[in-house]
C-alpha cells in the first residue's frame, strides 16, 4: 500500500476518479436492474445480484467514503465487526430452513 | 483526509503501519478528525441496525409457508401501455446515486475551500434526497392504494407489507434526516461558517470543512444501505 | 511498545549500569515524548447553576448524574426484589400481591437491574468519570452530546417508571420480553406496559449511543502524550471494550423492540405465529417468535459482558493498587478482555437451548461458550497471581475485591454447567439458572461497584468513606448474598422452576419451603445493608477524613490532577505526559513503593523499573 504518499495530498483527489466511480455506479446499477429485466432465476440470479451489490457497495465505501485512502487501522476496525453479522446471517439461514421444515412437517404433512 | 504529517511520527504503510498506529500514543486513527471518527463508529453501529433489519427480513421471508409476492410485479409501473418491472425503483436508485456523486464532489470542493461550488453541490444533493423521499412517498401511496398494509396485502404473505414499510420507512427516515442536515450545511457553507470557524449553534464547536466530509459519510452510507435494500428487497 | 519509545531502551541499559555503578549522566532526551498531535480541546465552561450542575457538559458531573440516577433506579429494583422474596418466602402474607403483580415485579426487576442500573452505572457512571481522567484528556471529546446522552437516559428512566402508573401496569412478560405472550392479552401490561418498555429501551439505546461514541473516540483519539493503548489502566480497557460491545449489540435490541412495538400497535406479524385463543384464530399469522429470541440474545449475551468487562477492568486496578503489586500478565489481561468481547457475539443462542431452534445450533453454541470460558479463567488466575505475595492492604476495597473473585468463580463454574446442552436442558428455567446469573452478573459486578465506590470516593468527594461502616457493609452483603444464592443452586437441582408465583402443594414443598423462607430473610437483610453505604456517603461527605492527593498511592493519572476533586478541564494549565503503564508498584530500588505514570524515566533510572 503506497497510499500513504498519496495521502499527503489527499485533500483534493483528481476530479476524474469521482466521475469514473460515479459512472461505474450507474453502469452497475443498470446491470443489476437488467438481472430483473431478463428474469434470470435461481443461482444465476443470486450470484449476479450479490456480485453487483458488493461491487457497488465496495466502490461507494472505497472511493466516495474514502476508505481506500484511509489507513489500515481505521479500515480494519470498520470491517472486522462484520464477521459477527456474517455469522448471524449464516445461522439465520440455517434457522429459517429449519423453521420452514418444521412448519411443513407439522402443518402440512401432519407430524 | 487532512495533510498527514505529524511531528516526530513516521508513517508506515499497510499492516505494519496499522500495528504502529495502534501501538502509538495519543491517537489510533492518525490525522482523523474526532467528528469523522465518531461518524464512522456511528455508521458501524447503524450498519448493525440495518443488518438486523435485513436478517429479520430474511428469516421472516424464509420461514413463511405462504408464497412471497413477486417484487418485480408488485413494484412494476404501467407506463405508455407497457408494464415495466421495478421502474420506479430504478429511477430512485438513479436519483440516490446521483446525489451521492454530487456529495462526493462537494466534499472535494469543501477541502479545496471552494465555498460556492461546495455549497451548490450540497444543495444539489439535498434536492436529490428530497426527490428520493418524494418518490418513496409516491411508492408508499401506490402500494397502500393497491391494498398493501403492514398487516396484510393482496399478493401473498402478510410479512411482505410489514417488512417493506418498516425497512423502507427506516431508510426513508435516514434520508429525511440527511436532507434536513444537507440544507442546514448548505446554508452554513454559503454563509461562510466553515471559512471563519464559526461555532455551532448547540455544540459550540468551531466550524470546519471536515464537517462536510462527515455529513458526506452519512449520506454515502444512506446510499450504501439502499444498495443492499435494492438487492435484497426488490431483486430477490 | 513501538519504535517511538525506543528511548526507554537506553534507560534500560543505563538503569542496569546505574544499579551496578554510579547513577549519573542520564541523557535528557530519554524523557522525550512526541509533541501533541491535536490542539488542546476548547471547553465550554458553565457559569450558572443550571449549566454547571444540571445541563452540564463536564464529563465528571455527567458521570455523577448517571451514577445517582442509576442508583435510584437500582433501589427501585431492590425494592421490587424484596416484594418478590416476600411472596416467595411467605406466600399469601401480602394481600395486594397477585400473580400479575409478581410477574410485573420480576420483569421490572430484571430489566432495571441489567440495563438501567448496571449498564448505566458502569458505562455512564464510571465511564464518564474515569475515562477522561485516566487517559489524560480534558473532557469527553463531544461534551454536548454527552450531556444529551444523560438526559436521554433520564427520559428513558422516566418512561420506564411511568409504566407503573398506566392502565394495566408495567409489562409482566419477563425481562426477556418474549413474544407472543408479551403482547397478548392475559399477560399483565400487554398493552401500555410493553409499549412503554419498548419506547424506553429505544430511548436508552439512542442515549447510550451518544455516550458510547464519546467513550470510544475519547479512548481512541484523545489520549494524552505518551499514553499508548497498552499503557492504559485496565479499567479503561474494560469500559472501552464493553462500549464497543454495546455499540454493536444494542442495535439488535433496538430492532427487536421496534418490531415488537409494530406487532403490538399496527398488528403486524413479525414475531407472531398463527395463534388459537379460546378456540378462535387471532389475526396474527406466519411470524417467527424465535426470531425475537435470536435478536434479543444477539443483544443479550454481549450485554452480559457489557456489565462484566468494566467490572473485570476495575477489579484489576483495585487489586493491583491495594496489593501493591503490578497486575500479573497485563497484556494477557488486555487480550482476554478483547477476546471475550469478540467471542461474546458468537455465543448468544446458549440462552435458547430449549427454545425449539435448529437443534444443530446446540453443538455450535456449546463449543463457543466453552471457548469463552478460557480467557475468563485466565483473568481469574491473573487476579489471584496478582495477590500472590503482594503487600496486601486488607481494607474495605480489598475485601470487596476478594468477595468479587469468590462470587465470580462460583458463578462462572455454574456457567460451565449451563453452557453444555445436555446439562442445561434439565436445569433450564430452574432456580439453578437464577443462582448462576445472579452470582456471576448480579453479585459479582455489584461487589466491584462497591469496591470502586470505596476506592474512588476520595477522588470524587475529597474524603474517605468510613472504614468501619464499610466492613459491616461488606460482610453483611457478602455472607448475605451467599445465603441467598447458594441455597438456590439446591432448589434448582430439586427442580423448583423459576418465575413461579407460588409453589402451592407441589412435592418439593417440604425442603423448598424452609429454604425459601431462609432466602427471603437473607434477602431482606442484604437489601437493607446496602443503605449502610448511602448513610456512609451522606455522613462522610461533610465529616469524613480528608483524603488529599493520591491517598491510595496509586500510579494512574486520575489521582494526579492538580486539584482534588478535579476541576472542569481536569489538568489545569498543562496536560500530563505519560512515561509508563499504571502498575509500577513496589519497584526495587525506588524511593516509594509506587512510580506514577507521569514520572519521567530519568528520575527513576536507578531503579529496576521495566520498560512499558
Amino acid at each position: 500500500m503506497d497510499k500513504t504518499k498519496k495521502q499527503e495530498q489527499t485533500s483534493t483527489h483528481k476530479i476524474g476518479i469521482y466521475l469514473w466511480i460515479w459512472g461505474l455506479l450507474f453502469v452497475l446499477s443498470f446491470f443489476s436492474y437488467m438481472v430483473d429485466w431478463y428474469q434470470f432465476q435461481g443461482m444465476l440470479r443470486w450470484s449476479l445480484i450479490l456480485f453487483f451489490m458488493f461491487l457497488k457497495a465496495g466502490l461507494i465505501m472505497a472511493f466516495f467514503m474514502h476508505l481506500y485512502w484511509e489507513r489500515y487501522a481505521l479500515v480494519n476496525v470498520l470491517l472486522w465487526p462484520m464477521t459477527a453479522i456474517a455469522c448471524f446471517i449464516f445461522l439465520m439461514v440455517a434457522e429459517f430452513e429449519y423453521t420452514v421444515f418444521t412448519r411443513f412437517f407439522y402443518f402440512v404433512v401432519g407430524g | 483526509m487532512s495533510d498527514l504529517k505529524i511531528e516526530g511520527y513516521e508513517f508506515k504503510p499497510g499492516f505494519k503501519g496499522m500495528a504502529k498506529d495502534t501501538g502509538s500514543d495519543q491517537t489510533m486513527f492518525k490525522g482523523v478528525h474526532w467528528g469523522k471518527a465518531m461518524m464512522w463508529i456511528f455508521l458501524l453501529s447503524d450498519t448493525f441496525i440495518f443488518s438486523c433489519f435485513l436478517i429479520s427480513y430474511m428469516k421472516g421471508r424464509g420461514s413463511t409457508i405462504i408464497d412471497w409476492p413477486n417484487p418485480s410485479e408488485v413494484f412494476g409501473l404501467h407506463v405508455f401501455g407497457v408494464d415495466v418491472p421495478l421502474l420506479l425503483i430504478a429511477i430512485m436508485t438513479f436519483v440516490l446515486i446521483t446525489s451521492s456523486g454530487t456529495m462526493a464532489l462537494a466534499v472535494k470542493y469543501g477541502y479545496e475551500k471552494n465555498k460556492k461550488m461546495c455549497g451548490w453541490l450540497i444543495l444539489a444533493t439535498a434536492i436529490g434526497g428530497l426527490t428520493f423521499v418524494g418518490m418513496q412517498a409516491f411508492e408508499w401511496g401506490k402500494l397502500i392504494h393497491e391494498g398493501v398494509r403492514p398487516w396484510e396485502n393482496p399478493f401473498g404473505a402478510p410479512q411482505f407489507g410489514s417488512f417493506f414499510f418498516m425497512i423502507t420507512g427506516f431508510h426513508g427516515t435516514h434520508v429525511s434526516i440527511g436532507v434536513i442536515f444537507l440544507f442546514i450545511y448548505a446554508y452554513k457553507t454559503f454563509a461562510g461558517h466553515y471559512d471563519e470557524g464559526k461555532r455551532g449553534w448547540f455544540t459550540t464547536m468551531k466550524g470546519d470543512y471536515v464537517e462536510i466530509e462527515i455529513l458526506g459519510l452519512y449520506w454515502h452510507f444512506v446510499d450504501l444501505v439502499w444498495v443492499f435494500i435494492f438487492a435484497f428487497f426488490y431483486l430477490w | 511498545m513501538s519504535e517511538d519509545f525506543n528511548d526507554n531502551k537506553t534507560i534500560q541499559a543505563q538503569s542496569s549500569e546505574a544499579i551496578s555503578g554510579g547513577g549519573s549522566g542520564i541523557a535528557t532526551d530519554a524523557d522525550y515524548v512526541r509533541p501533541a498531535e491535536v490542539a488542546d480541546q476548547d471547553l465550554y465552561h458553565g457559569h450558572s447553576f443550571i449549566t454547571k450542575w444540571i445541563f452540564c457538559q463536564d464529563a465528571k458531573v455527567i458521570g455523577v448524574q448517571y451514577f445517582l440516577l442509576a442508583t435510584f433506579t437500582g433501589i427501585i429494583g431492590l425494592i421490587l426484589s424484596w416484594l418478590m422474596r416476600l411472596q416467595l418466602g411467605f406466600p399469601e402474607l401480602v394481600p395486594f400481591m397477585t400473580a400479575e403483580h409478581y410477574y410485573q415485579f420480576v420483569t421490572m426487576h430484571g430489566m432495571i437491574m441489567v440495563v438501567y442500573f448496571l449498564t448505566a452505572l458502569f458505562l455512564g457512571g464510571f465511564g464518564n468519570y474515569l475515562i477522561p481522567l485516566m487517559v489524560g484528556a480534558r473532557d469527553m471529546v463531544f461534551p454536548y452530546l454527552n450531556m444529551v446522552s444523560f438526559w436521554s437516559f433520564f427520559v428513558a428512566v422516566g418512561v420506564l417508571l411511568a409504566s407503573f402508573f398506566v392502565p394495566g401496569g408495567p409489562t409482566g412478560s419477563g425481562w426477556t420480553l418474549y413474544p407472543p405472550q408479551a403482547i397478548l392479552e392475559g399477560t399483565p401490561g400487554s398493552g401500555w406496559g410493553i409499549m412503554l418498555m419498548c419506547i424506553s429501551l429505544i430511548l436508552f439505546v439512542a442515549g447510550f449511543t451518544m455516550g458510547g461514541l464519546n467513550y470510544l473516540i475519547t479512548v481512541l483519539q484523545a489520549r494524552t502524550r505518551g499514553m499508548t493503548l497498552m499503557r492504559m489502566p485496565l479499567t479503561v480497557w474494560g469500559i472501552f471494550t464493553a462500549t464497543v460491545l454495546a455499540m454493536l449489540a444494542f442495535p439488535a435490541l433496538l430492532v427487536g423492540a421496534l418490531m415488537m412495538s409494530l406487532d403490538n400497535v399496527l398488528g403486524t406479524s413479525f414475531f407472531m405465529p398463527t395463534i388459537l385463543k379460546a378456540g378462535e384464530v387471532l389475526e396474527y399469522g406466519g411470524g417467527s417468535p424465535i426470531l425475537f429470541q435470536h435478536l434479543f440474545w444477539f443483544f443479550g449475551h454481549p450485554e452480559v459482558y457489557i456489565v462484566a468487562l468494566p467490572a473485570f477492568g476495575i477489579i484489576s486496578d483495585l487489586i493491583s493498587v491495594h496489593a501493591r503489586k503490578n497486575i500479573f500478565g497485563y497484556r494477557m489481561m488486555v487480550w482476554a478482555i478483547v477476546g471475550i468481547g469478540a467471542l461474546s457475539f458468537f455465543v448468544w443462542a446458549h440462552h435458547m437451548y430449549v427454545s425449539g431452534m435448529n437443534p444443530w445450533f446446540g453443538f455450535f453454541f456449546a463449543t463457543t461458550t466453552l471457548i469463552i470460558a478460557v480467557p475468563t479463567a485466565m483473568k481469574v488466575y491473573n487476579w489471584i497471581l496478582t495477590l500472590w505475595r503482594g503487600n496486601i492492604r486488607l481494607n474495605t476495597v480489598m475485601l470487596w475485591c476478594l468477595g468479587f473473585i469468590v462470587t465470580f468463580v462460583n458463578g462462572g463454574i455454574t456457567g460451565i454447567f449451563l453452557g453444555n446442552v445436555s446439562v442445561d436442558v434439565p436445569l433450564s428455567d430452574t432456580y439453578f439458572v437464577i443462582a448462576h446469573f445472579h452470582m456471576v452478573m448480579g453479585i459479582a459486578p455489584l461487589m466491584v461497584i462497591m469496591g470502586a465506590v470505596y476506592h474512588w470516593f476520595p477522588l470524587v468527594a475529597g474524603r474517605f468513606l468510613d472504614e468501619k461502616l464499610g466492613k459491616w457493609h461488606f460482610w453483611l452483603t457478602f455472607l448475605g448474598a451467599y445465603s441467598i444464592y447458594f441455597p438456590m443452586h439446591y432448589l434448582g437441582f430439586i427442580g423448583v422452576p423459576r418465575r413461579y408465583f407460588e409453589m402451592y402443594d407441589s412435592p418439593y414443598v417440604t425442603s423448598a419451603v424452609g429454604m425459601n423462607e431462609f432466602i427471603s430473610l437473607a434477602a431482606f437483610i442484604v437489601g437493607a445493608a446496602q443503605f449502610i453505604l448511602i448513610y456512609n456517603i451522606i455522613k462522610t461527605l461533610k465529616t469524613g477524613k480528608p483524603a488529599g492527593h493520591n491517598p491510595w498511592q496509586a500510579c494512574s493519572l486520575e489521582w494526579l490532577t492538580p486539584t482534588v476533586p478535579p476541576e472542569h478541564g481536569n489538568w489545569g494549565d498543562r496536560l500530563p505526559t505519560v512515561h509508563r503503564w499504571a502498575y509500577d508498584f513496589s519497584v526495587p530500588g525506588a524511593k516509594e513503593d509506587f512510580i506514577t505514570q507521569t514520572t519521567p524515566p530519568s528520575e527513576v533510572a536507578h531503579t529496576k523499573v521495566e520498560k512499558t
